[in-house]
């Protein structure tokens, strides 16, 4: 039973995924910061220029009353001499009764900082507020009384609003009349500016947050997008792994079984047939020896041992083409010696074999993965390359071990014309995989071209040095 | 009639063991001074049965019949040690002499090449059956004598810089064994000199598998 892998361990498809997601992620951060602060900032812009454009117009307007005020007094005012009582009181009249709007009022103030006129906080009137300063300590009074000396100008400071009783931030126009040494001037509050330019702050603030939200989501789209499709290319990755696995099995299987059919036919074919035709003759041989026929019986018992001989050595043959004891009794040296001498001779093909003196110092494994290895490889040889020239090296040194097998044939056919022989490659391939080895084929240097077949096993797969009792 | 001829016969197949006994000891010049089923055995009995020949299997647990002939001559050199086995590998018979062997049999040769073999080694020479079908012949190769396992232990511990004494302590055998193996090795890998073996084998990883480092 093969295990499932654990699902938390990042395959090849999830890292691939993670490395396209953190960029993602990265990118549209930077972009939501980027987007939100220049949103502010436009706003900004723009809501100051509209405070501005809003107090400007009060402004302006706020001379427009005074100068109003001003010309419907001016008859009195132009003729009148500055200790002119009658046609001062003539003039706070009129600038008492020019109230408008809910909270507009005229005020006058002598240089003193008496106040003369305020119609809508009557208690104000005839009371010195030299020195009035307002909630955030802005001298009021003082501050018209300055700018009326100098002509005319703005103020700004908190005023109770008499509409409301709360203080509120007020503008103010002064102008002065030297003759009286007089300020008139009026004021409007501009709270409702504030709130309209807060207002809009507000709304810049809910925009940008609005447009976070947005990026927000569409970046956790374009994750749930990559993901989805990550853990699909996944399943899809491992359905194609457990289909190569299931052919993979099944491939061992068919080997396997047809290996057993062959064995199977060499035992009854042969092994069982001589032995049979050894039990005739011994047979014979006995029943010739009941009857006291000595001399006869020997023929029959030297024919039977000759049969046995031969199947001793049929044997001996199956044995060894299904595992070499060499290589389990001497080593992985001895046995390729043998192979490769078994090699040429058959094959005719000029073989050399060199290695060093060291006998069975690699583990089971691999002893039985190289061997096969360079069996496969003799095969090709043998099958494809023409070559007429082998040489097969084992050796082991600092890093572990290393097989070569160079021919000087005509090299690896083209990737796609590699049907047959891309088994037995791919074979070998697993083979020293799974022993943590790497397999490379190359083609060979020499200058009739060729191949080379190199297999490379890590230090883990030599054996601790033996004592004799092994 | 000469003084017969005691030999030990060491495997672990029963079988094979007692058919071969008994066939021994219907030659009148031999006898046959015990049968025993591994190299381990032999080590450990020999010196009290004082075989003139042994005839050794090579495949048996707990010591095999190469490690076995090479541990046993070192204790005995006079003992002839015949390699009776099913394996007709040209490379067990240069494994074989190469271990000390002075024959080597194939188990399903007639019995009288055996009684020939013993004849063979008892007067000082080697014998090498024929083979069943003639593919036995003692291939000397062009590769170089490989080192035995026993000379490839001395080697090891040489190269970790062991002197010939603590060697001979370690392995329990005699200084002059030790002086002798360490000849032949420095004769089969043409080495002259004790650091060139401690380069030698740390060249071709053969410390380095060790896992304990020097």
């Amino acid at each position: 039973m093969r295990l499932l892998p654990p699902l938390i361990r990042p395959n090849y498809a999830q890292k691939l995924s993670l490395l396209a997601t953190l960029p993602l992620i990265i990118a549209v951060a930077a972009i939501a910061v980027l987007v939100a602060y220049q949103s502010r900032a436009l706003a900004e812009r723009e809501i100051q220029a509209l405070e501005k454009q809003l107090l400007e117009a009060k402004k302006a307007e706020l001379r427009n009353y005074v100068t109003q005020a001003r010309n419907g007094f001016s008859f009195i005012y132009g003729r009148a001499h500055p200790d002119d009582e009658a046609a001062k009181t003539q003039v706070t009249q009129i600038l008492s009764s020019m109230i408008y709007g809910t909270d507009g009022f005229f005020f006058v103030y002598d240089y003193d900082g008496t106040n003369l006129v305020s119609p809508r906080q009557t208690e104000f009137i005839n009371q010195n507020w030299s020195g009035l300063t307002d909630s955030n300590g802005v001298p009021v009074v003082d501050e018209f009384i300055r700018l009326a000396r100098g002509g005319a100008g703005w103020h700004s400071f908190m005023w109770q609003k008499p509409s409301t009783g709360k203080p509120a931030q007020m503008v103010a126009y002064v102008v002065g009349l030297q003759d009286w040494q007089w300020a008139v001037g009026t004021g409007v509050f501009i709270d409702d500016v504030l709130a309209s330019v807060a207002t809009a702050r507000a709304e810049v603030e809910v925009r940008v947050q609005r447009t976070f939200v947005y990026i927000g989501a569409i970046a956790l789209t374009a994750l749930i997008v990559v993901f989805a499709s990550g853990m699909i290319l996944n399943i899809r990755e491992r359905r194609l792994a457990d289909a190569k696995l299931k052919e993979l099995t099944q491939r061992v299987f068919d080997t396997q079984e047809e290996e057993r059919g062959r064995v199977a036919r060499e035992l009854h074919d042969g092994i069982s047939q001589l032995l049979v035709g050894v039990r005739f003759t011994l047979d014979n041989a006995r029943r010739r020896m009941a009857r006291g026929d000595h001399d006869n019986a020997l023929a029959p018992l030297d024919k039977g041992l000759d049969h046995l001989g031969t199947a001793i050595f049929e044997v001996r043959r199956i044995s060894r083409d299904l595992r070499p004891a060499v290589l389990d009794d001497l080593g992985l040296g001895p046995a390729l010696k043998a192979l490769t001498e078994d090699f040429a001779t058959r094959t005719g093909i000029d073989t050399d074999f060199t290695t060093v003196v060291f006998s069975n110092r690699l583990d089971q494994d691999s002893k039985i993965a190289l061997y096969r290895i360079a069996q496969e490889a003799l095969t090709n040889v043998e099958r494809h390359s023409g070559a007429s020239h082998v040489t097969v090296d084992l050796r082991g040194h600092s890093k572990g071990a290393t097989l070569r097998i160079t021919d000087n044939g005509s090299g690896l056919p083209k990737r796609q014309d590699r049907v047959g022989s891309g088994i037995g490659l791919r074979n070998m391939q697993e083979r020293i995989e799974q022993l943590d080895g790497t397999l490379n084929i190359l083609p060979s240097t020499g200058t009739r071209g060729g191949t080379v077949i190199q297999a490379r096993l890590p230090l883990s797969h030599l054996l601790p040095p033996g004592n004799e009792f092994n | 009639m000469t003084k017969t001829i005691r030999v030990l016969i060491v495997d672990d197949h029963p079988m094979v063991a007692e058919g071969l006994q008994s066939i021994l000891e219907s030659y009148d010049d031999i006898e046959v001074v015990g049968s025993l089923s591994n190299g381990r055995e032999a080590v450990e009995r020999a010196a009290d049965l004082a075989p003139d020949v042994i005839l050794m299997d090579l495949n048996m647990p707990d010591l095999g019949g190469l490690s076995a002939t090479e541990i046993l001559l070192e204790r005995a050199p006079a003992t002839r040690i015949i390699i009776l086995t099913m394996h007709d590998s040209p490379e067990y018979i240069s494994s074989a002499l190469n271990h000390g062997a002075m024959g080597y049999i194939l188990k399903d040769v007639p019995t009288d090449e055996i009684k020939q073999a013993i004849d063979a080694v008892i007067q000082g020479n080697k014998y090498l059956c024929t083979g069943a079908k003639g593919s036995l012949k003692p291939k000397d190769g062009n590769a170089r004598e490989a080192l035995t396992n026993r000379e490839q232990t001395i080697l090891l511990e040489l190269a970790q810089g062991k002197s010939n004494k603590e060697v001979a302590q370690r392995l329990d055998i005699s200084v002059r064994t030790v002086e002798t193996h360490r000849k032949n090795i420095k004769r089969k890998l043409d080495i002259s000199s004790t650091a060139g073996l401690t380069r030698y084998a740390l060249e071709y990883g053969m410390l380095q598998g060790t896992g304990a480092g020097l």
